[in-house]
């Protein structure tokens, strides 16, 4: 093989989170020479999953500021746990459900990367509720968000059932005439106050509605808000009844990462990891980059394709908390609909106010909180992990550790599960937009959003069309992410047997 | 590997190879890539032994279970080749006939046990259908056929009507619409009843139960039309009781009247929410007709007028059924004459 | 009721192109589909005589090779098969009855086959003494498909003394279910098929009084959709052959027009192909004799212009049915 400093690739790859594996997959049968680097010694970048020792590690070199993404970082361990087996587990740095309907499922599948990962479902989204008078215990309480589950519902009166109907109808079709004159004039409005303005919506089921939008802030636009529910309603039911989004097997986002770079490098791409970019050296010609890598060599390509690393306008910064509790909550995982397959993911928020920083602050902001069972293969069986989410603050650390506590008080188990294991870290979100400069494309980093955005698709193929050539006529585009499966893939005569 | 019996079979092979051909006439029924396992599974299936088994052993009883086993193995074996067929097509006719004609085999053959364990995992099949389609018309008949095998006194059985009456229930968990399972609901009560043992006051609160069930589906799904089907059997079971095995037989007339003013009060109410869907307002006029029947009493004319303004709203919201509103109508002139000439 | 419907203005029968159509049927020996539907033959036969009866043209294929093939079908035992060669079936045999009854050929049956005293003897053969029902072969499926035909092939030989019209009659009652319409079989769901085949059997039997009409019409009258067309169940899509199976019941019991007549006609003169003629199920789909038959004698029962009458429980030109029974 040649060396790398004969080659003139047609693109170099920096990074391998998701948008630049995606990347990687489309470009997998073009016949294309792609060099595809990693600084970190590890699949992923910002999507990846990590065992409990790379977690420390990463952990350590992320506990100071400076870092672009990533900063704050720590790991707690609980009295006695040293002995956990660090390999046992897959730890997502930046979990993101993804719904069924999402376009990132379709060019999965299409591309036929899906047959290589495993997707599970995500089942009930649920309501904290604080304890109060009447009840001495902190409680759960499922949200319903199709017909049947509204019907099945017990603690809706009648009235509020028929509110929230109108609303979810209303939702399926909001994009046309004549419900786009309903919402229109409050867009750009909270769509808690047209929740209440237009619907007469009480407080319990707006707060249902807006756990729904999975809005950080919990201050989601209408239109926004509009078009998460209408994707969660439409999502339901999609690939089978019960669930409207899935996750995938093993950490997420990270092993969707590594399933396309395998794809990149059976198409023949180069990769390197643990080699990042030292410098662009300015080049003679108009035709192609100079690019010193971290390993002193420098090599040619005809463009480069990055993450960026201009910083969001404004910010965007979260706190996240992962834990590793010592038990399994069945209640969580319940089959409520019948035929439907035992969901790995439950989803609960603590909208805000319902819990209390350390110093006796009430949050005013919600809290997430994804409940991964072992079914997800990110820890042993019978434990489970949390992720825990809130936008980033000076209080935020401490509402989340008290979130912990309180989802802990909250679970029906016979004994209290206590936390074994925890991780701390905060993360930025870069800008949603790709630039091109020069020879240079920048990809956006994945998003801070709790359900995959598909907005990281289209830079994705902006960049796919750079490497192309820029110009792609109409035919070529049509074929993008389209693959047949490779020999000895595919359905055969045997899949029965 | 000496096959003593192989040459023996060689004129079933032949045969088989003739019944393939044969099916060619039926190839729409499959695709291509079921062919050659088709081919094999008939040769399987004619040949209907293993020709290199061992000779039978001398004690009969060893025999007979090598024997059922082997049996067991085959119709299994072939069970689970056509569930692929079936699940493309779920809708052919002969496929669901030749799996009954399987498990009636396992009768004829193997132990109550045995034979109750592959009748088992059908309704589990059957089951599996019918979350692919809910309404697939051959796996619900299928589903009663089995179900009714299960419960016979052939492979030991017991009612299980008490957990298919469950079944229903968890199918409109799954989709309100479902018709196939409100009807199957319909079906069951009687038989439901009857094995409770249960005595008036039982009744009554069943009947409660179920009206409760299907005011709460019609809160969320008032536009639907197996809801109103369904509540309009029960209210039937209300109103048309004479003759026939009812849920309430018992009722006094006063409360049937209690039961239905109580419903098209609920309807009533519904309208506040729901003003525009044409079965609010079917569903009141022929209650509001079943009372009249019940009480023997005509209408006022303030109820006269508000029977207008609903057949009015069904006249306008319904023009398709035009005809149907119009006989409405000149029952109602008739009706109206008579209680003004009394 | 309006001679000339409204909403179909646009757009006519294309009556020439459907006879050429189902001339063509027997005349395609070289292709493919025409041997994968010999079970279907002279099913095909009766759908295909009978379109060419409502549409005014009886002779559009010949009487003599009619017989003739008909007669070749017929077994030993009185029954027919669907081809030559085939086995005896019911719905083979009801078909054959037919075709006979429409050609007025009885006498050949009795002078060149098996005589109509053996036919009745083959379907008679066919009830479940204990039960009613009947069953399509030996084999023994029962449906109540097969109990109608029995009903209508046997009034039309006269012979309807040869089975237990009681006990027939008994297991469609048990048939019904609250929503007022028919199920395949004790305990299934209504269907507008199945609604059809119990209701004219009724009709044959006189026996109309034990049907809740109102019922019974309220249901069919909601198979019809937004766009016009009739479906079989609720929920599900429609397709032009229930202009058929919910018309039928419906003008049976006298509730024809609880539908709407202009909007049904012109959705079922959408899903024809004017050029090459043919029905198929739904607007632009392919065509078969199938949906062809049932879209025509739908058009009948709703007085479209030029067609000759249909009777409702029998499926075969009025003026046969007044010929071979009366005027029933």
């Amino acid at each position: 093989m040649e060396s790398l400093s004969d080659t003139t690739w047609d693109v170099v790859i920096c990074g391998t989170g998701l948008p630049q594996s995606l990347l990687a997959l489309a470009l997998s049968r073009s016949d294309k020479k792609i060099l595809h680097v990693d600084p970190n010694e590890y699949y992923g970048s910002s999507d990846a999953a990590f065992s409990l020792q790379e977690a420390e590690e990463w952990a350590a070199s992320r506990g100071r500021a400076g870092d672009s993404v990533f900063s704050a970082a720590s790991v707690t361990k609980a009295d006695g746990q040293d002995a956990l087996r660090s390999r046992a587990y897959s730890l997502s740095l930046t979990p993101h459900l993804i719904h069924t309907r999402s376009k990132l499922l379709s060019q999965l599948v299409s591309s036929r990367a899906f047959r290589q990962v495993e997707f599970l479902a995500v089942g009930s989204f649920f309501i904290y509720k604080p304890a109060s008078g009447s009840d001495a215990k902190p409680s759960l309480a499922r949200i319903p968000s199709t017909r049947e589950a509204v019907f099945m519902s017990t603690t809706i009166p009648a009235r509020a059932k028929r509110a929230l109907m109108k609303f979810l109808k209303f939702v399926l079709e909001y994009d046309s005439e004549p419900q786009t004159e309903t919402w229109k004039p409050h867009a750009d409005t909270p769509l808690v106050d047209f929740l209440e303005s237009q619907f007469k919506l009480d407080d319990e089921l707006r707060t249902y509605v807006l756990t729904l939008t999975l809005s950080l802030d919990g201050r989601a636009s209408t239109r926004d808000g509009l078009a998460m529910i209408q994707r969660h309603l439409t999502s339901m039911g999609m690939f089978g009844p019960g669930f409207a989004a899935v996750y995938p097997k093993w950490g997420g986002d990270g092993e969707i990462a590594q399933v396309a770079c395998r794809a990149g490098a059976v198409g023949g791409a180069v990769y390197m990891l643990g080699t990042g970019i030292q410098q662009l050296k300015p080049s003679d010609g108009d035709e192609e980059l100079e690019i010193e890598l971290t390993n002193d060599v420098t090599i040619k390509s005809r463009l480069l394709v990055r993450s960026s690393e201009a910083p969001a306008d404004p910010i965007q910064r979260v706190s996240r908390l992962t834990a590793v509790i010592d038990a399994h909550i069945p209640s969580l995982f319940e089959v409520v609909t019948e035929g439907a397959p035992t969901p790995a993911v439950a989803v609960i928020a603590f909208p805000a106010a319902s819990v209390r920083s350390g110093d006796g602050v009430a949050s005013e902001l919600p809290v997430y909180v994804a409940v991964h069972s072992s079914d997800t293969g990110e820890c042993p069986a019978g434990q489970s992990v949390l992720y825990l989410t809130t936008p980033c603050s000076t209080t935020s650390k401490s509402v989340l550790e008290q979130c912990l506590k309180s989802f802990l008080s909250a679970v029906d188990a016979q004994t209290a599960p206590t936390v074994v294991y925890q991780l701390y870290y905060e993360q930025s979100g870069g800008p949603a937009n790709s630039s091109l400069n020069g020879r240079v494309f920048e990809l956006p980093n994945s998003s801070l959003d709790l359900s995959f955005n598909d907005a990281i698709l289209e830079p994705v193929h902006q960049a796919w069309k750079q490497v192309m050539g820029g110009e792609v006529s109409e035919e070529v585009d049509e074929e993008y992410m389209k693959f047949k499966d490779r020999e000895g893939m595919g359905d055969d005569d045997n899949d029965y047997d | 590997m000496e096959r003593p019996q192989a040459f023996a079979n060689l004129w079933i092979i032949i045969k088989t190879i003739g019944w393939v051909l044969a099916l060619e006439g039926v190839a729409d029924f499959f695709s291509d890539r079921h062919y050659h396992t088709l081919f094999r599974r008939l040769i399987f299936l004619f040949i209907d032994r293993d020709p290199a088994r061992p000779e039978p052993p001398d004690n009969w009883a060893d025999w007979r279970a090598v024997d059922q086993q082997n049996d067991a193995d085959v119709l299994r074996s072939e069970l689970g080749f056509t569930i692929p067929l079936l699940l493309e097509s779920p809708k052919c006719y002969w496929i669901w006939k030749y799996r009954l004609w399987l498990l009636q085999e396992t009768i004829e053959r193997l132990d109550v046990q045995m034979a109750r364990r592959v009748w088992e995992e059908e309704l589990g099949l059957a089951s599996k259908m019918l979350t692919k389609d809910k309404r697939n018309f051959h796996a619900w008949g299928y589903r009663r056929k089995v179900v009714a095998k299960l419960e016979s006194a052939e492979l030991d059985g017991k009612s299980m009507v008490e957990p298919e009456f469950e079944y229903t229930y968890k199918m409109i968990g799954v989709d309100l619409s479902n018709f196939s399972a409100w009807h199957n609901r319909s079906k069951l009560i009687p038989r439901l009843l009857d094995e409770r043992g249960a005595d008036a006051a039982a009744r009554k609160d069943f009947l409660e139960t179920e009206l409760n069930l299907v005011r709460e589906a019609l809160n969320v799904g008032p536009e639907d039309q197996s809801l109103w089907f369904y509540h309009g059997f029960l209210m039937r079971e209300i109103t048309d009781y004479t003759g026939r095995p009812t849920i309430t037989p018992n009722l006094s007339e006063s409360e049937r009247e209690e039961y239905v003013c109580r419903e098209i009060d609920f309807i009533k109410d519904l309208l506040e929410d729901y003003d525009d869907i044409k079965w609010l307002y079917d569903a009141l006029l022929e209650y509001s007709v079943d009372l009249w029947n019940l009480t023997g009493l005509m209408p006022q004319p303030d109820e006269l007028d508000e029977y207008w303004e609903w057949l009015q709203r069904l006249q306008k919201l319904d023009p398709m059924r035009k005809g149907r509103w119009d006989d409405f109508e000149m029952m109602l002139r008739k009706s109206a004459r008579e209680s003004s000439g009394l | 009721m309006a001679q000339t419907p409204a909403a179909s203005a646009a757009l006519d029968l294309a009556t020439d192109a459907h006879v050429k159509y189902i001339q063509s049927l027997d005349t395609r020996k070289d292709e493919y589909d025409y041997w994968l539907t010999e079970h279907l033959r002279l099913n095909g036969l009766y759908w295909g005589l009978t379109a060419l009866h409502i549409m005014g043209r009886p002779d559009a294929l010949p009487r003599d090779e009619t017989i003739d093939f008909v007669l070749s079908c017929q077994h030993e035992n009185g029954g027919f098969g669907a081809a030559p060669g085939h086995d005896a079936h019911m719905l083979y045999t009801v078909s054959a009855v037919q075709i006979l009854a429409m050609i007025d050929a009885f006498d050949e049956l009795e002078a060149r086959g098996r005589g109509k005293a053996q036919v009745g003897k083959f379907i008679a053969g066919l009830q479940n003494r204990e039960t009613g029902t009947f069953a399509g072969d030996e084999w023994g499926e029962e449906d109540t498909r097969f109990l109608y035909g029995a009903f209508n092939a046997l009034s039309l030989l006269g012979l309807l003394s040869l089975v237990d019209v009681d006990k027939a009659i008994e297991h469609v009652v048990a048939c019904g279910n609250f929503d007022g319409g028919y199920g395949v079989s004790p305990g299934a769901e209504s269907h507008s098929g199945q609604i059809f085949t119990c209701v004219a059997t009724l009709a044959i039997a006189d026996k109309l009084d034990l049907i809740d009409k109102d019922r019974l019409a309220r249901w069919l009258s909601e198979r019809q959709v937004a766009g016009g067309g009739l479906n079989g169940r609720p929920e599900k899509k429609e397709d032009v052959c229930y202009s058929w199976w919910v018309l039928s019941p419906l003008a049976i019991i006298g509730r024809l027009h609880w539908i709407d007549r202009e909007q049904l006609i012109g959705f079922i003169l959408t899903c024809q192909d004017p050029e090459l003629g043919g029905f198929g199920d739904r607007p632009g789909n392919m065509v078969d004799v199938w949906h062809t038959v049932y879209s025509i004698a739908g058009l009948s029962l709703l007085e479209y212009p030029g067609l000759e009458a249909i009777h409702p429980a029998y499926c075969m030109p009025r003026s046969t049915i007044e010929r071979v029974i009366g005027n029933k």
